[in-house]
């Protein structure tokens, strides 16, 4: 009895069991054949990651004359951790980040929509004028650093401007009142990084079918219910991914403003990134720097995983 | 509902007319088509009616209302569109509550009329489904709904019918064709399908390369084409043209096909208008409306091809430059290379001007 259950479990499995030995085998193929890139991948992602996570759990400096791999002798366990937690200066940094980010983006993105509005028409020097409009975007962000550097200056050419409009004599110090360096910071980065939106939006732009538009004309939507029933839900998901590409370099900032204000004056312009650069390469306490980015790390996933949960969430729904 | 005029339209694109002179005449409640290959100038003439586009020359009034300057969405006429043009983004009731919602009509009243519309065009049940997963006969559906709703006095369809497959197109020309007596409104149908006009329209306006070719009902346009044109484009397969001269015989005046023969004698009236002139005319008459001469007197052709379609049997006949078709029950014993003598129904024969194309003696039966 039992044995014949066996063999009749057996005959029945049979077929599956070949099904899933020739999965197997492909799967194997599969695997042999993307070996080399997942090597690659690796020694790209994985193994830094892990070197970080080890180097965060220890108080090891490149001053300390150990290899990093030694580091476990100065194992500290999650201090640098519990110090990140009460770091005044991370925390500053932090939300000086979160400032620019909610302001930057959303200005990009209003300036950005506006922009391909009136682009997606048809006027005269169009293709000239678009030219004009993505070149701040090519610009190597050093360059647009120092460029902004110099337009910033008390004696520079904006305080110039200003003085010959009032008729006095103007001389702000831009980059080096705290409030002024900060908003002369997010001015640079509205403007490298508006045409980048312009261009994405743009794209979703003339993308709407232009029957649909023409067909709600007809049934005598005006050009504000047109764009806010028609335009852009068609143009949700392309407009969650350009504010996700820039909140998430926003996020980064860096070149531009370092070279601009240094962090400062004092730290008022000092956002994550250059907190972390500062810590690097000023303090060279190089255990916490790795417990900082892998802190900033795990929270810009956990983001864009909700982010990305979303965007999946608009794509079934548009399917 | 609303009468159209159309009057001396142009329209040129840069350099090239799409229409030239057009003057047409919509009745309040008429289904007229404009039929004509692509590019003659149809779809340009509804997107004048609708207002998408401006008229370079000449007017246009709905009933005695000039809508010159007036913006298409202020016209309050009903379109709709090839690909129908529905709010993928958006639920069946959404897309048909789209125009009321646009001109801020209270809620309540909103429902009633989606209500209502879904109920006439049986939507009811697919009301909450979103409208990009639908299939192309409800598209078509909630297309003319989300017009319908509007009660619009004109409705112009946009050749609904071409991204149709052909077994369906039948059930959809019916529907249609219901639609429109349950609605009653001035329609303008554009099509480039002659069956679709044929079926629905009351008048058909034919089209080419930008000029008006003639206004009738199916019947006149098939029985009595204005020009070449329209004999050749209406009907499938259109109409035999056998190039030829006027000659006279002792029992009338008769056309001299050349190598075909001498067809019968023509009807009176068209002898009359023919002795007037003596120019080469085009001997035309339906493949539908030829026998076999049992008396051996008619056109004498070779056959070059059999055609056998099921119900019916088309031969195709030639010699020298001039092709002939004919159409026969599915029964007719024939081969290719047998010699066949034709003769056409004499009152079915029209004769056509070579020179300008136009059709000689004036409409008849």
């Amino acid at each position: 009895m039992s044995a014949l259950t066996a063999s009749e479990a057996a005959m029945a499995k049979s077929t599956p069991e070949a099904a899933i030995n020739r999965h197997d085998e492909s799967a194997r193929l599969g695997f042999r054949l993307t070996l080399p890139a997942q090597i690659l991948v690796l020694f790209i992602a994985v193994f830094p990651l892990l070197m970080q996570l080890y180097i965060s759990l220890t108080d090891w400096s490149p001053l300390s004359g150990l290899d990093w791999w030694g580091a476990w002798e100065l194992w500290n366990g999650f201090a640098n951790y519990s110090d990140l937690a009460s770091d005044n200066r991370f925390w500053g940094a932090l939300w000086r980040t979160a400032v620019v980010m909610v302001v930057c983006v959303p200005a990009e993105f209003l300036l950005g929509l506006a922009l391909a509005t009136l682009f997606a028409d048809d006027f005269p020097g169009k293709r000239f004028f678009y030219s004009i409009l993505l070149m701040p975007m090519m610009v190597v962000p050093a360059v647009a650093g120092y460029m902004f550097f110099m337009l910033f200056q008390s004696g520079g050419p904006l305080n110039d401007i200003l003085s010959t409009l009032t008729g006095t004599r103007v001389a702000i110090a831009w980059l080096s009142d705290p409030t002024l360096a900060l908003i002369a910071v997010m001015i640079a980065d509205i403007w490298q990084w508006t045409p980048l939106m312009f261009l994405i939006l743009l794209a979703g732009l003339v993308g709407v079918p232009q029957d649909q538009i023409k067909a709600a004309t007809l049934l005598g939507a005006n050009p504000w219910q047109r764009f806010t029933t028609i335009v852009l839900p068609k143009m949700k998901t392309i407009i969650i991914i350009a504010l996700a590409i820039r909140v998430i370099e926003n996020f980064k900032i860096f070149d531009t403003l370092y070279i601009m204000t240094g962090g400062g004056p004092g730290v008022a312009t000092e956002t994550i990134s250059v907190y972390i650069y500062k810590v690097t390469t000023q303090d060279l306490i190089w255990g916490y720097v790795a417990a900082i980015a892998l802190a900033i790390l795990i929270v810009l996933s956990i983001a864009t995983v909700f982010a990305m949960k979303r965007m999946a969430a608009v794509r079934e729904v548009r399917a | 509902m609303s009468a159209i005029h159309l009057q001396n339209l142009v329209k040129t694109f840069g350099n090239f007319t799409a229409l030239k002179t057009m003057d047409l005449e919509i009745a309040d409640g008429e289904f007229m088509a404009l039929l004509g290959p692509s590019g003659c100038g149809k779809s340009t003439t509804m997107n004048m009616i609708a207002g998408m586009e401006e008229p370079t020359e000449g007017r246009i009034l709905f009933g005695d209302r000039d809508m010159t300057g007036v913006p298409m969405g202020r016209r309050g006429v009903g379109f709709v569109f090839q690909n129908y043009a529905i709010f993928t983004h958006m639920t069946v009731r959404q897309n048909l509550a789209y125009g009321p919602r646009m001109h801020g009509k209270p809620k309540a009243e909103i429902d009633r009329r989606v209500g209502a519309i879904a109920e006439l065009l049986q939507l009811t049940p697919l009301l909450d489904r979103r409208a990009g997963r639908l299939s192309v006969n409800i598209l078509q559906r909630v297309a003319i709904g989300r017009s319908a709703i509007m009660e619009p006095a004109i409705f112009l369809l946009d050749e609904p019918l071409s991204n149709v497959d052909a077994a369906f197109r039948a059930v959809m020309r019916t529907e249609l064709k219901h639609l429109q007596r349950e609605f009653r409104q001035t329609m303008v149908y554009v099509t480039h399908d002659q069956l679709e006009a044929m079926t629905m329209a009351d008048r058909i306006a034919v089209m080419d390369h930008g000029v008006l070719q003639q206004v009738g009902t199916p019947i006149e346009v098939y029985n009595n084409p204005a020009n070449v044109f329209v004999a050749k484009f209406i009907g499938a397969p259109g109409m035999n043209l056998i190039p030829g001269r006027p000659a006279e015989s002792d029992r009338g005046l008769v056309v001299d096909l050349g190598p075909l023969g001498v067809t019968p004698p023509l009807p009176d009236h068209l002898a009359a208008a023919l002795r007037r002139s003596n120019a080469t005319v085009l001997y035309g008459f339906r493949p539908e409306q030829a026998a076999i001469a049992e008396d051996g007197e008619g056109l004498t052709l070779p056959v070059t091809f059999v055609e056998r379609i099921g119900a019916r049997t088309i031969v195709h006949m030639g010699q020298g430059g001039s092709a002939v078709k004919a159409v026969f029950d599915n029964n007719l014993r024939v081969a290719v290379g047998e010699m066949m003598v034709l003769a056409p129904d004499a009152a079915s024969v029209r004769i056509f001007d070579v020179a300008t194309g136009k059709a000689v003696g004036g409409r008849h039966g």
